[in-house]
């Protein structure tokens, strides 16, 4: 009886002294979207709503099931567990997507990368983002403690399928720099929506955005404008947030 | 002995071949079901129950055939706000057990099932009740595959039994998703054999339960219109790589789908009509009762199709969720749907400024005062008091008390507004005496009597379950049920998932759109529609065609089936859920009684919780369940997951 006690005990020491029959994933896809004019990132917010990028395993499907990981808000990636694999890599943001498709889903450009990832990748995608969205100098603290910030919205891309309307122009208050559509103080934002081509007239012009809401919070707070146009997911482009420290 | 041997192999052998070989006792067969027409109506009552609608127990937080709604529809769309939703939202596949997808593929081999199987039978019944029958698993299956285009697009059409030989490949079974256009082809052609075989009343159940010819079309029409305002707005695609679109459509297909739609509401025309049994052109209490009425009335020329319940097989418990704060149920909820301002504002008859919100100060920006606050809703269209209780106004004999506070400081020379305009702070605590709970102490006021500082009905600054909005919801509570039995799984007050009055909004939609195509349609046919609602609510008639005439249209609809469950799909086939919340913080309206006026006051502000609603675009096409793809790796997700 005793023996088969221990028999027993030894089945399960062993079944728990097993280890993966695989390594975990340790290679790493890094890299960078970048807006093709001016060489910057182009800015993104963090979450479901910014730019993230797709893997296609294809060694093994020519219909994979694709793997995304977001980008960081500033339009850089960095990915640390990708298992070692040929991929064909994407970026799907706020920009005109790298894989063009005619009315009847026919390919007429491919941007994608194929690559065989062994260690490290570092990847750059050059893009055309709807919209380019500057501050202008430094955010202005009025009198009434309310802030003033000046933003100039262009076209950053001549492509015909993305000149829709401007739809939004905010700006945008949060008390981190994680500041964006998705995470905002509604009670401070100036966020301002725009029909037909009114908001599309306002591009090029230096325009001048003033928080709501009194006085802010005496804490330091940041900034940040957004703008989109009505094209594909309705994602927007960002500028670079920026913060003041309060007096 | 040998004799003995072959008897024995007789009996062993043959006999027992024989033996062996029937059917297991234990598996219903298809001659128990379609060898009598109580084993059909047996499969019917699986269907149907099966059916994907949008009742009284459904939310998309928790999905259909889920008791328990206390994130209801209507606090997703700006209707209205509830304590437990604080955000827009997509549907919630997978929580709570909700399985869309599994669950429409079981109820389409149901229907695929009957439809290969019955016409074995068909000698046991007469010819017209095949026919019906057929129609009604078509109706059926038109019905699931609506309710999974509309949420994802293009889906995995299925139009027969697929049966899996164990030790064979399963790659044949795993079917790629069709074009978003071949689905609903698909909904069109399912409903339209509907039509053609179902018979003008249903022979089985003719009290709008089970479906007649004209049930189909209703749903064709609502299906088809559906299907053209997806290929004219929207502006998400999805190819895959055999170039099926399986998100977004041409938009030269719309025309034909709103001509289809047009066509399947006029076929109801003299077959169904709106309910007027209590109505009167003159009398606008006549007006709100039989608006009323509506929604219980079983013998409803206007219901067309409905979903009864049974208690206790099948309940549900609006009442409990939904009743004012002062007439909660014994297991406690109340309130959950709190009618927005904005959407209040929607209606005719109350003081308006120029911009459409509610007129509730002077011309010198004091706030207007009222002996009751009943007075500022005293000329509202009827169907507005049928649709939301407004404060002060009856309910089961009560007058449902709602009050924000009372207010303590001067009256003299008008009260000026509490808060500047627009906004989003929270009430200053001086001057006002406000009560956080249902326990309230009494203020004395300065003739001596007593007041609670909030109304029965709320509102509380500690407990939500009351009228936050200032509103609580009308629509579908019954007047006549003791608040004993105001409880949850208790209910069995029918649904009604298709009524004429939005066969009429179809038709007029559709016209419109048709018209604006240039491919036939009318404004004035849409006019006149739209007209026979406005005039059976209580409405100023529409006589100006205006500047947008298919946004009076949709405006129109929103009232008139606000919460039904139907909003949230229109938003959506619009396309301008994403404008509609947009950064969106919904507005309230908070009576205040002036202790030293003796009068009450309107505050009209944003949501005191500063709840921000932001509808994400990628959720006109829902995203498909992980387990459909991790099953089927020939379907894949939709853009944007």
């Amino acid at each position: 009886m005793k023996k088969i006690f221990f028999a027993a005990f030894a089945l399960f020491a062993f079944a728990c002294n097993k280890i993966d029959n695989y390594p975990a994933p340790s290679d790493t896809i890094t890299g960078k979207t970048l807006d093709e004019v001016t060489g910057e990132t182009v800015q993104t917010e963090i979450g479901g709503g910014g730019t993230r990028v797709e893997l296609l395993e294809t060694s093994y499907s020519a219909n994979p099931v694709p793997i995304y990981f977001q980008s960081m808000q500033d339009g850089s990636f960095n990915n640390t567990k990708v298992f070692g694999a040929t991929y064909n890599v994407q970026v799907q943001g706020p920009f005109v997507p790298l894989i063009q498709m005619d009315n009847s889903g026919n390919v007429i450009s491919d941007s994608s990368q194929n690559i065989v990832l062994k260690g490290t990748a570092d990847l750059t995608f050059k893009v055309q983002p709807y919209l380019r969205v500057q501050i202008v100098g430094q955010p202005v603290i009025n009198p009434d403690t309310t802030v003033t910030v000046q933003v100039t919205v262009t076209r950053g891309t001549n492509n015909p399928g993305y000149q829709q309307d401007v739809t939004d122009i905010n700006l945008y208050v949060s008390n981190t720099q994680y500041d964006g559509n998705n995470n905002y103080d509604p009670r401070y934002s100036a966020r301002s929506s725009y029909s037909g081509s009114t908001g599309t007239a306002l591009l090029g012009q230096t325009l001048t955005l003033t928080t709501v809401g009194g006085a802010l919070p005496a804490q330091d707070v940041y900034f940040r404008v957004g703008a989109r146009i009505n094209a594909g997911l309705n994602e927007y482009n960002y500028s670079v947030p920026v913060s003041i420290t309060y007096p | 002995m040998k004799k003995f041997i072959i008897a024995f192999c007789a009996l062993a052998f043959f006999a027992a071949c024989r033996k062996l070989d029937i059917p297991p006792q234990n598996i219903i067969q298809d001659q128990d079901i379609f060898g009598s027409s109580a084993g059909i109506q047996a499969y019917m009552a699986r269907l149907y129950s099966e059916l994907p609608i949008e009742d009284f127990r459904y939310s998309p937080a928790r999905g259909l055939n889920f008791f328990w709604i206390i994130s209801p529809t209507p606090a997703t769309t700006g209707e209205a706000i509830s304590r437990d939703q604080t955000s827009s939202m997509q549907e919630n596949f997978g929580g709570w057990s909700w399985d869309i997808w599994g669950g429409s593929y079981t109820v389409i081999r149901d229907c695929d099932y009957f439809i290969q199987t019955l016409p074995t039978y068909a000698s046991t019944f007469s010819q017209a009740q095949v026919s019906q029958w057929l129609g009604e698993a078509y109706f059926v299956r038109g019905m699931t595959y609506f309710g999974l285009v509309k949420r994802f697009g293009g889906v995995p059409i299925v139009n027969k039994v697929l049966n899996y030989v164990p030790g064979e490949s399963a790659d044949s079974l795993e079917i790629p998703r069709s074009s978003e256009e071949a689905c609903w082809n698909q909904v069109d052609s399912d409903f339209t054999y509907a039509m053609t075989n179902l018979p003008a009343v249903n022979g089985d159940y003719a009290d709008g339960s089970r479906a007649n010819k004209y049930v189909a079309a209703a749903f064709e029409s609502r299906a088809m219109l559906y299907a053209g305002s997806a290929a004219e707005y929207n502006t998400i695609t999805l190819f895959d790589n055999n170039h099926n679109q399986l998100c977004g459509m041409p938009s030269n297909l719309a025309a034909g789908y709103f001509q289809k739609a047009y066509s399947a509401a006029q076929s109801l025309d003299g077959v169904y009509s709106l309910y007027l049994t209590a109505w009167s052109a003159t009398d606008p209490n006549a007006q709100y009762q039989n608006f009323v009425n509506l929604f219980s009335d079983a013998s409803s020329k206007e219901s067309i199709f409905v979903r009864e319940y049974q208690y206790p097989n099948s309940v549900h418990g609006y009442d409990a969720y939904n009743v004012p704060r002062q007439l909660i149920g014994p297991n406690g909820y109340s309130a959950e749907v709190n009618p927005t301002l904005d959407f209040v504002e929607m209606f005719d008859g109350i003081p308006e400024n120029a911009d459409g919100t509610i007129q509730n100060l002077d011309a010198t920006g004091h706030y207007k005062l009222f002996d009751n606050t009943m007075d500022l809703f005293a000329t509202a269209e009827p169907r507005l008091r049928a649709t939301v209780i407004l404060p002060g106004d009856a309910f089961k004999g009560q007058n449902i008390e709602i009050r924000r506070a009372i207010y303590t400081g001067s009256s003299a020379g008008g009260i000026s507004p509490l808060l500047p305009a627009g906004s989003r702070a929270q009430y200053p605590t001086s001057q006002l005496v406000v009560s956080s709970t249902a326990a309230q102490t009494p203020y004395t006021l300065p003739d001596g009597t007593l007041m609670n500082p909030a109304g029965l009905s709320g509102i509380f600054t500690g407990d939500q379950t009351c009228a936050i909005s200032g509103f609580s919801v009308r629509k579908w509570l019954n007047p006549n049920l003791p608040t004993a039995q105001v409880l949850e799984n208790n209910e069995t007050q029918t649904w009604i998932e298709m009524r004429y009055a939005e066969v009429l909004l179809n038709r007029a939609e559709a016209a419109m759109e048709l018209a604006n195509l240039g491919a036939g349609g009318s404004l004035a046919d849409a006019m006149a529609d739209v007209n026979q609602i406005r005039s059976r609510a209580g409405a100023v008639p529409w006589t100006v065609a205006g500047p947008s005439p298919i946004d009076t249209i949709r405006k129109e609809r929103r009232k008139e089936l606000a919460f039904e469950n139907k909003t949230y799909w229109d938003l959506k086939r619009w396309r301008i859920f994403a404008q509609e919340q947009n950064g969106r913080e919904y507005r309230i309206l908070m009576p205040f009684y002036s202790s030293t006026a003796g009068k009450y006051f309107f505050d009209a502000r944003t949501d005191e919780r500063n709840d921000v609603y932001t509808y994400d675009p990628r959720w006109y096409y829902e995203q498909l369940p992980g387990g459909a793809i991790s099953k089927s790796t020939n379907v894949i997700q939709n853009p944007g997951y």
